[in-house]
């Protein structure tokens, strides 16, 4: 688990669902414009896409008392300190971790097995017609050069925050908000500060690494080392114990030697 | 603004109403969210549950033309519980003041004021005027109590809007509206402030300027005005659009806010006489008396030389409006329609899309003869020859299209919502053959000139006499690209000799001579502006933008002593970097303010100034440099730019009605008003009778039975003509939506996504269905009236994505102001396909 | 009477060495998949993305492979009787150093078990090698699943072939000329198959 220590803020009490988050990233990252349709909302695209790296969700919902609440969330890689994605990437490099806890991808060395968006506890890897790996990589480039990423300098009302992480923790905790993520998955690089329960905002309540993948690379891993090399040992120890079976020569038997 | 936008983070409460500002304003919303960051409370009054409710404490939903019904009852709320702040209104508005006993008011009158003339749908003010005494001075009663006293008529006006009475009108709950009424009527104690933030959703109706007016006497009533954190802050829709009308790009106004003149006024003096207010109180500064200074300084700035004593300025060059004529935008169109019209410029606009009424807009651009269209992409108006329905074959107008640069490829300032006139450089040189603005107009501008030279024309002097003088001269006296900052040195003016300090009236002259400034210096501030032509203005309100120490539109300080957020070196303000207008009603009379911690300007006794005299005012520019009201000899009343000194509870000056009262929009779903016989505003003209088929409406029509809104997105540039052609924008909102409710969806039987068409009298437009529990139906008296609303930013220019909100709405506006009634019209929509 | 008996004809034995190299085609190319510890034998397909394309082809030509030496083998693997009960309680005499002696049909009973794994393992591999293959038509939670079993039965499957390569050469001298030439020497018949030996025509 790497050490965090920058860290992004998403305050979703601030958020008005601008989308100035979504157009920023694709003008930095100059990604590909996706196909949509209306569907009756204003959310659009429906889904983070291979040239979406970030996006709000529309989450309204009546009380039945004839009033609303409409939340916007934002939606991207949450960096997270015990990276199911990084666990499961069997190209070097491919997904890495920068010095400041970010978790970085390398189109070069993707091999597009796809193990990523398995391993994700919060579905974000996409892959697209590249057939290689993309998601928010908290503009690096940007972060090297001293700047904040795109999408918080153009978030107008603050909602988007880079920076220290014990900082922005202790800000938000400040403010009376609850916060989302401060040590699951070992701390997650991104964190809310929420005005209500992770469910009412689409967030898991709970996340972690998903069992089955957890059970493959931390369990079935280092068992199944153990358990080949305690196959072949065990042959060993067979044959220098009991030998294998020889069969004596039938001096009855005729013929040549050779098999016919 | 009266105020300015980081002087929202000050407010107690922030009343957003008419306005939308998450949206529209999306980078200012955060001076809102400072607000509540700093504790105070946010309330949203809208049809639609907005993203900027979304981020409010308190959410009134209301029915879409009926925000005076709501600001009355709070108006009745305000005076029932007495939250109002006594001295403030006794000493700095017209409360006291004692009017005419012929005036009668639509409590009386059958929803009339008195003096209406049904058949020029016009009211006399005469029995609207105030008494006076034998020297002609007006009336007043401070103790408020006389029954014909501005406060007790405003009392007797609003008890008819009772809690029930509002919300059988607005469809708002009886305790949502005290709710409203209670947190907003906090702030008329004197460390409280709201604020009002406000814009298309008030202006755009038939009684448009009385919404306005409406809030105005709420925010006099409460002492919000001219402190931090208060005032009536309209938020402009485009980022320039300040900065258009500042520098007099409506019909009715010069360079300024300087009235344009009519034909009836032929010479300079006639012109003063008429539009300079005049008062005898020596305690009002009246400062529209010096509007000669103002006039004749603009007539030098653009005349020069050729305007002299002699030729009156050149007043005559001045074009003229026909007495009584109004050429707003609708008029235009309507003439248009008529054929009055040879040829037009489209500039920097989009009125296929953007009128009202936009069928009668796109069917009046083909009796044109020609049509020039100065945009960055081909649109609708400029191709409305070959728009659905229009058979090119059959237009004869010779279309012209000029690309233009667009506003970072340009240098020059903007001025935002709240006055401040930003410098920016260009980012970018134009692409290909754009050009700024400035550039045709200048490259125009020689052409006519030229052409008149040679050919001669019925009236060439108003352009040939013009200086021009926006930069280097070539030998044969055409400007080959103009300097901006010519032409922002004009505006700010010069001196055109020296000019000496003139001795105050009554006061000897002074032993030495003293110059208020020398010949061919910059002006410092409008007060050294004269009005015998030794001064050129192009923009009196501009006067010191680009003073002799430089461009202080391109200072950028951040110095903010007061932590009011002010930010006095920042830009520069008009007028002479105020940041807050009507500062010194903030304070008492003895210019102490009301709220001592967020002191916009207080006066300091003790300070001594240059000249030795004791006494000056700390903090922001003060809204005149005379001392407190209180001052016996030399205080003048705060509201420098009314003739009284005062601020107007009581306006007579308005067309339909010195007090705001609530009249249903021109399409509504109500037979009847419930507050009176009068249905609709009395003094909006009716285009309806003029004959033209398309200026059909349809009010109470079992055909169209919902109420219509229209609006911006975020996401979105006005009609887009921009946006439309951003990939990443159209992804965000692909086409035109329109947003209706669970119920009315069940009842028509959609579904969210359906395709549907909404129609007018007027129009017809396809849409996909948004139904979202954030729409409600109203409950107007014991009806179940349902609102639907849409954008405007679309057309058929981009394939697939719906055409133009503006097909639906009517041919009616504002009776003042002419806007059109955008806002509350009536639909009807179903399922299509 | 020749010295040898037929065991496998020359179909059985092809299929069996197309299992054998597709599995050790498989074994290589997806070790890197299995753990970033060997991602040194991507190297071997020329990268990652040589790796997947040669463990997918290699795959569809192991299912089809095993699937079909399944097919012609079950019928030797299917029954159960006393004698492979004995047979699983003796260990197949693994465990001794002069066993008694075992009377087998043409597969033991160990061989019987290890064949239906195989058959099983294949498919189950196969299904899951199909999923991992194209993830985005499947529900997450079931990829999930499929990467965790596709390993598991891979290891299983790995750790069975060690055993099963021991056994058939250095455990059994004798027993790898059978897939070799097709044929063994009467005395091994007699010795570890005898019920079979007796059916195909030895005493």
């Amino acid at each position: 688990m790497a050490q965090l220590r920058t860290g992004f803020l998403v305050d979703t009490s601030r958020c008005i669902g601008c989308r100035s988050c979504q157009v920023a990233c694709k003008e930095w990252n100059r990604l590909e414009v996706d196909k949509t349709t209306h569907q009756g909302t204003f959310e659009n695209p429906r889904d983070l896409t291979p040239n979406l790296y970030n996006r709000i969700r529309f989450i309204e919902k009546a009380d039945g008392k004839g009033g609303v609440t409409w939340r916007f969330v934002n939606e991207r890689c949450l960096h997270c300190g015990d990276a199911g994605c990084m666990k499961v990437c069997p190209s070097p490099g491919a997904l890495y971790r920068t010095t400041d806890g970010i978790v970085g991808f390398d189109k070069e060395k993707c091999i597009a097995c796809k193990y990523c968006v398995s391993a994700c506890p919060f579905n974000v890897p996409r892959y697209g017609a590249d057939d290689k790996v993309s998601k928010c990589h908290l503009c690096l480039d940007r972060i090297g050069a001293g700047m904040v990423p795109a999408c918080a300098k153009a978030c107008p009302t603050q909602t988007l925050q880079y920076g220290g992480r014990d900082a922005l923790i202790a800000k938000a905790r400040g403010s009376g908000k609850k916060l989302y993520g401060e040590n699951s998955l070992a701390g997650l690089g991104v964190l809310y500060a929420l005005e209500g329960t992770p469910e009412e905002y689409g967030l898991p309540a709970d996340p972690s690494i998903p069992t089955a993948i957890f059970l493959w690379k931390d369990v079935l891993k280092p068992l199944g080392i153990l358990g080949f090399w305690g196959s072949v040992a065990a042959v060993l120890v067979h044959y220098v114990t009991f030998g294998g079976r020889k069969i004596e020569e039938d001096p009855a038997e005729k013929g040549g030697d050779a098999h016919g | 603004m009266t105020n300015h936008w980081i002087d929202v983070k000050n407010a107690n409460v922030v009343l957003i109403m008419g306005a939308n500002p998450a949206e529209n304003h999306p980078v200012a919303f955060r001076w809102i969210l400072r607000a509540k960051d700093n504790g105070g409370k946010i309330i949203c009054v809208d049809p639609r549950f907005t993203r900027s409710a979304s981020k409010a404490d308190i959410y009134a939903p209301l029915r879409p033309g009926t925000d005076i019904a709501f600001l009355g009852g709070m108006i009745r709320h305000i005076l029932e519980n007495k939250l109002y702040q006594e001295e403030s209104v006794r000493k700095y508005t017209n409360a006291s003041y004692l009017v005419s006993p012929e005036f009668k008011g639509p409590g009386d009158a059958a929803g009339l004021f008195s003096g209406y003339d049904p058949k020029k749908k016009a009211y006399d003010p005469k029995s609207w005027g105030y008494q006076k005494d034998a020297e002609e001075k007006v009336r007043k009663d401070e103790t408020l109590k006389d029954p014909l006293c501005v406060f007790q008529l405003m009392r007797k006006h609003y008890s008819r809007y009772t809690p029930e009475m509002v919300s059988s009108i607005t469809g708002t709950p009886v305790e949502t509206l005290l709710k409203v009424y209670e947190t907003y009527g906090s702030t008329g104690k004197p460390d409280r402030s709201g604020t009002s933030l406000y814009a298309m959703g008030w202006t755009q109706h038939t009684v448009g300027t009385q919404n306005i007016r409406a809030m105005s006497i709420i925010q006099l009533l409460l002492g919000n005005m001219g402190v931090a954190g208060g005032g009536i802050n309209a938020l402009r829709g485009e980022s320039n659009v300040q900065g258009s009308t500042d520098h007099g790009l409506l019909f009715h106004i010069l360079p300024g806010y300087v009235p344009v003149p009519s034909a009836d006024l032929p010479t300079l003096e006639k012109y003063v006489e008429k539009h300079t207010p005049k008062t005898k109180d020596p305690a009002s500064a009246n400062w529209n008396g010096n509007r000669n200074k103002y006039i004749t300084s603009y007539l030098k700035a653009i005349y020069g030389a050729k305007a002299t004593k002699e030729n009156d300025f050149g007043y005559a060059w001045l074009p003229k409006l026909d007495p009584g004529m109004a050429p707003s935008w609708l008029v235009l169109f309507d003439n248009m329609s008529r054929g009055k019209y040879k040829g037009f410029f489209a500039w920097g606009q989009n009125p296929a899309c953007s009128g009202s009424n936009a069928g009668k807009v796109r069917k009046a651009l083909g009796t044109l003869e020609w049509m020039v269209t100065v945009n960055l992409f081909d649109n609708e108006t400029a191709s409305f020859w070959k728009g659905p329905g229009t058979d090119p074959a059959k237009v004869n107008t010779e279309v012209f299209f000029l690309p233009a640069a667009a506003s970072f490829e340009k240098e020059g300032s903007i001025t935002n919502s709240g006055r401040w006139a930003q410098w920016r450089t260009a980012a970018l040189k134009p692409l290909g053959q754009s050009k700024p603005d400035a550039e045709i107009m200048n490259d125009l501008f020689f052409k006519v000139k030229a052409l008149y030279a040679k050919e001669g024309g019925a009236f060439p002097d108003p352009l040939m006499n013009l200086t021009w003088n926006y930069g280097f001269k070539r030998a044969d006296g055409t400007v080959r690209s103009v300097d901006v900052h010519a032409v922002a040195k004009e505006i700010n003016g010069a001196f055109l000799a020296d000019v000496e300090e003139k001795p105050k009236p009554g006061q000897p002259a002074p032993k030495e001579k003293k110059l208020v400034g020398k010949k061919g210096e910059q002006v410092g501030g409008f007060a050294q502006l004269q009005a015998d032509g030794t001064t050129s203005c192009g923009n009196w309100i501009y006067c010191q933008s680009y003073n002799q120490g430089g461009n202080l539109m391109a200072r950028r300080g951040k110095k903010d002593p007061t932590g009011l957020g002010l930010f006095s070196e920042w830009s520069w303000a008009w007028p002479v970097n105020r940041r807050i207008l009507y500062n010194r009603a903030s304070v008492d009379l003895a210019g102490k303010p009301y709220n001592v911690k967020k002191a916009v300007v207080y006066w300091n006794p003790n300070a001594v100034l240059p000249d030795g005299k004791l006494g000056k005012w700390e903090g922001d520019v003060p809204d005149g440099p005379w001392p407190p009201m209180g001052d016996e000899k030399e205080g003048k009343k705060p509201y420098i730019m009314r003739a009284d000194g005062v601020a107007a509870i009581f306006g007579p000056g308005l067309k339909d009605g010195p007090f705001p009262e609530h009249y249903e929009p021109l399409e509504c779903p109500v037979q009847e008003n419930l507050l009176s016989k009068q249905r609709i505003n009395p003094a909006v003209r009716m285009f309806s009778e003029g004959g033209l088929a398309e200026d059909v409406f349809a009010t109470c029509d079992t055909r169209y039975p919902y109420v219509a809104t229209t609006y911006r997105v975020t996401e979105h540039w006005q009609t887009g003509v921009l946006s439309r052609n951003m990939p990443w924008l159209m992804e965000l909102v692909p086409r035109q939506f329109v947003e209706i409710s669970v119920e009315l969806a069940k009842e028509k039987n959609l579904k969210n996504g359906d395709p549907v068409e909404i129609s007018s009298a007027r129009g017809k437009v396809e849409a996909v269905a948004m139904v979202t529990p954030r729409m409600r139906p109203f409950k107007v008296a014991n009806s179940t009236v349902h609102a639907v609303g849409l954008p405007w930013c679309f057309g058929w220019f981009t394939p697939g994505v719906g055409d133009s909100a503006n097909l639906l709405t009517p041919t009616v506006g504002d009776a003042n102001t002419m806007i059109p009634e955008t806002k509350a019209f009536m639909v009807n929509i179903k399922a299509r396909g | 009477m020749g010295k040898y008996v037929e065991r496998f004809d020359t179909k059985e034995r092809i299929l069996h060495w197309f299992v054998a190299a597709s599995f050790f085609t498989l074994l290589l190319s997806g070790l890197g998949l299995y753990s970033l510890l060997f991602h040194g034998y991507f190297d071997l397909f020329g990268g990652g993305q040589g790796a997947i394309l040669v463990h997918k082809l290699a795959g569809l030509v192991f299912l089809a492979a095993s699937l079909l030496l399944f097919a012609n083998h079950v019928r030797d693997m299917s029954t159960f009787d006393d004698d492979d009960r004995a047979w699983f309680r003796s260990l197949g005499g693994y465990l001794s150093k002069d066993p008694n002696h075992l009377n087998s049909g043409k597969f033991n009973a160990g061989q019987k078990a290890f064949g239906l794994f195989m058959g099983g393992a294949t498919v189950v591999l196969g299904i899951t090698g199909v999923i991992n293959w194209i993830p985005a038509t499947f529900p997450a939670g079931i990829v999930r699943l499929s990467l965790l079993l596709h390993g598991l039965f891979f290891l299983l499957f790995i750790m069975v072939v060690v055993v099963h390569a021991y056994l058939t050469t250095v455990g059994n001298p004798g027993t790898l000329e059978s897939m070799i030439y097709g044929n063994v020497r009467r005395i091994w018949a007699r010795k570890h198959h005898p019920k079979w030996y007796k059916e195909v025509g030895g005493e």
